[in-house]
């Protein structure tokens, strides 16, 4: 886990749950901060093929971030910031990993100047 | 309302569906491009994917949550660049929309709608099309006239066996909690690779009261003999090597252990990070050690996104070992783009900085061109902000007092840029890292490729990355291959003998940023939050 300095500065607090435990934590944290801060890495979300993953740029760019807000799946936990009564929901069982599809850059081709489009939807 | 709070989208009624200047990104660069905007009286739309603005190095200065004496000057150094954008902010003379993202954007132009292949190359800025994400989940298309991109810098995807366990983090990612909510890890934490960043958190660790449990340094220890074969850059380079000499001594004299020549690394957990083992240059043992938290680093790259899908050349640049975007002397990248700070080349805060008011100053310089050509076109400025029209007289002062301060600038970044080669000298990522992983390592973590799947897609011979794509799904989770992309290229070049131009980079297109089939559905449409499912 991850703990608060004492030397903080002062900083008003919101109330979020956590898998429907309730937590106070500064108002200036992401969704992902504050479960780190709380749970920990471990057990932060599973990935489709199985294994445990948790917060490795905390920047927006790696997607290990991945988290349930308000009922809404696979939203970047590090570019959200907490909001008071926000409800988080971590996403380790296997159905909400497997779950997991994208709209993203499927594109193939290109190497030889050829196109191929994977819609990976 | 404020301009500064977070709204709903770009393209709703306050904000025109064309703007004379967009400022992707609200870092250092983006802030001072803006303000440099904002002086000359033109109202610059600033798009920033955070919801406060600063980017990554002076992130949280609107309310900092450690002080000077844990998080050092520099990081403090940027509140009154962080104070004066959001002033202007409020006073409306910067049109700033935090918490939005650029997921495409295309070159508008005129001749291509005829069908001419070529016509890119007429040299012509036709303006540019956006596609823009506001932080409510809904898209709107947006013509930018000019447009200055400073999406600046990320770390660089640094793969060794167990990266994707829980309990491993990036240095910055650390630092980002540090900054966010004063948060450290419980226990202290190992810290490995290289860079000035890594020796940056160990310092503000050790400040913090928690030093880290021991530093596992990649780079071979070349010390002074290095530095001093360049003396002018040595010279130039001063107050970085200063800077880094002090931190040095001050985790020395706390006695936090710090092991030079480490060859290899692998974190070890089931379901989370319990240690780690690693091997030294030289001694052939295998050494291990128990802890919750591992924290790398191997150096930051330019974020490759948006230069990439506007079809940016870039080249490899052996020094910071990254592809870098081809830009012109002015920092422009093509008519009506340029492109300032580390997305353009890794730098630093203060040359991104003075990148952005160059390229503010290149927009106005270009700006004041066209009405010296056709004044009646330019005199209804900028929404909210109308700068008087200068007369002859006055613009030809305006014109030299700019050149003058632009040559000034641009001075100070050479010197400065040649003090840094140094640094990307000391701290040159081992070139030959990936190579040099087991087969079980995840080079994709999005799609878990391995290495191994990847060595034996590449006995296929794929023609490039793409392919190699095709074949495996490497580079094609969410991340859209940033952690990936200039590893497998490393691993294909090395593989087939070949050089990493000619190899080249995974192509990017649109989406730039992971987006949902909801958003893409709601393009330009008014939606309630409940029938528009927030991003993934």
């Amino acid at each position: 886990m991850f703990k608060r300095h004492k030397r903080a500065t002062a900083t008003p607090e919101v109330t979020i749950t956590i898998d429907g435990a309730p937590y106070q934590v500064p108002s200036t944290l992401s969704v992902a901060a504050a479960v780190l801060m709380h749970q920990g890495a471990a057990g932060y979300r599973r990935h489709a093929a199985g294994g445990h993953r948790a917060p490795l740029c905390m920047m927006g760019v790696c997607h290990d971030c991945l988290i349930t807000i308000d009922e809404a799946p696979n939203r970047q936990g590090c570019l959200v910031t907490v909001e008071q009564g926000m409800r988080v929901r971590r996403q380790i069982d296997e159905a909400a990993a497997t779950a997991t599809r994208w709209v993203t850059t499927t594109h193939a081709g290109g190497d030889d100047g050829g196109e191929r489009d994977d819609a990976d939807l | 309302m404020q301009t500064c709070e977070p709204r709903g989208t770009v393209g709703t009624d306050d904000c025109n569906d064309r703007a004379r200047v967009v400022v992707l990104g609200a870092g250092p660069a983006g802030m001072t491009a803006a303000l440099r905007l904002a002086e000359a009286g033109l109202r610059a739309l600033v798009l920033d994917q955070a919801r406060a603005p600063g980017g990554q190095i002076y992130r949280q200065l609107d309310r900092p949550q450690l002080d000077a004496a844990v998080m050092g000057k520099d990081y403090h150094r940027g509140r009154s660049l962080v104070g004066a954008f959001l002033d202007a902010a409020r006073r409306g003379e910067i049109d700033y929309r935090p918490g939005t993202r650029v997921w495409w954007i295309e070159a508008l132009d005129d001749a291509l709608d005829d069908g001419l292949d070529d016509a890119l190359d007429d040299g012509l800025n036709d303006g540019h099309r956006l596609g823009v994400r506001g932080h409510d989940g809904i898209s709107r298309e947006l013509v930018a006239e000019r447009l200055i991109i400073a999406t600046g810098a990320m770390e660089r995807g640094w793969p060794f066996p167990g990266w994707q366990l829980p309990g491993v983090m990036q240095a910055g990612a650390a630092q980002i909690l540090m900054k966010q909510g004063a948060l450290l890890t419980e226990g202290p934490p190992v810290l490995a690779g290289n860079g000035p960043l890594l020796y940056l958190l160990a310092w503000q660790y050790l400040n913090a009261g928690c030093p880290p449990r021991m530093i596992l340094d990649t780079a071979p220890n070349l010390g002074l003999a290095r530095t001093l074969r360049h003396p002018l850059r040595a010279w130039r380079a001063r107050g970085y090597l200063a800077k880094g000499a002090r931190m040095l001594a001050a985790l020395r004299r706390a006695g936090v252990p710090i092991v030079r020549g480490v060859q290899s690394l692998a974190a070890e957990g089931d379901q989370r990070l319990t240690g780690v083992r690693y091997r030294r240059r030289g001694d052939g043992q295998e050494h291990r050690l128990k802890t919750d938290w591992l924290l790398t680093h191997m150096g930051v790259v330019p974020e490759p996104q948006l230069p990439r899908g506007l079809g940016i050349e870039h080249h490899w640049q052996e020094a910071q070992q990254a592809f870098v975007p081809d830009r012109r002397d002015d920092l422009s990248v093509r008519p009506g783009v340029w492109l300032a700070g580390d997305g353009g080349g890794i730098g630093g805060a203060m040359n991104a900085e003075r990148e952005g008011r160059l390229a503010a100053q290149a927009v106005l310089d270009e700006l004041m061109a066209d009405l010296m050509e056709k004044p009646q076109d330019t005199t209804a400025n900028v929404k909210g902000a109308a700068a008087p029209i200068p007369d002859a007289d006055n613009r030809r002062a305006i014109a030299r007092e700019s050149a003058r301060e632009s040559a000034a600038l641009r001075r100070r970044r050479r010197s400065d840029l040649s003090g840094r080669r140094l640094l990307d000298a000391l701290f040159t990522p081992p070139a030959d890292w990936v190579e040099r992983q087991p087969g079980e390592t995840l080079i994709c973590r999005c799609e878990g490729v391995s290495r191994a799947q990847l060595k034996a897609a590449l006995e296929a011979g794929p023609a490039g990355p793409n392919q190699l794509k095709a074949f495996t799904r490497c580079g094609m989770g969410p991340c859209q291959g940033r952690l990936c992309g200039t590893n497998v290229s490393r691993l294909m070049a090395s593989e087939q003998g070949r050089d990493m131009d000619e190899v080249g980079y995974y192509r990017i297109r649109p989406p730039l940023t992971s987006i949902t089939l909801g958003e893409l559905a709601g393009l330009g449409q008014t939606q309630d939050r409940a029938s528009n499912p927030p991003p993934a």
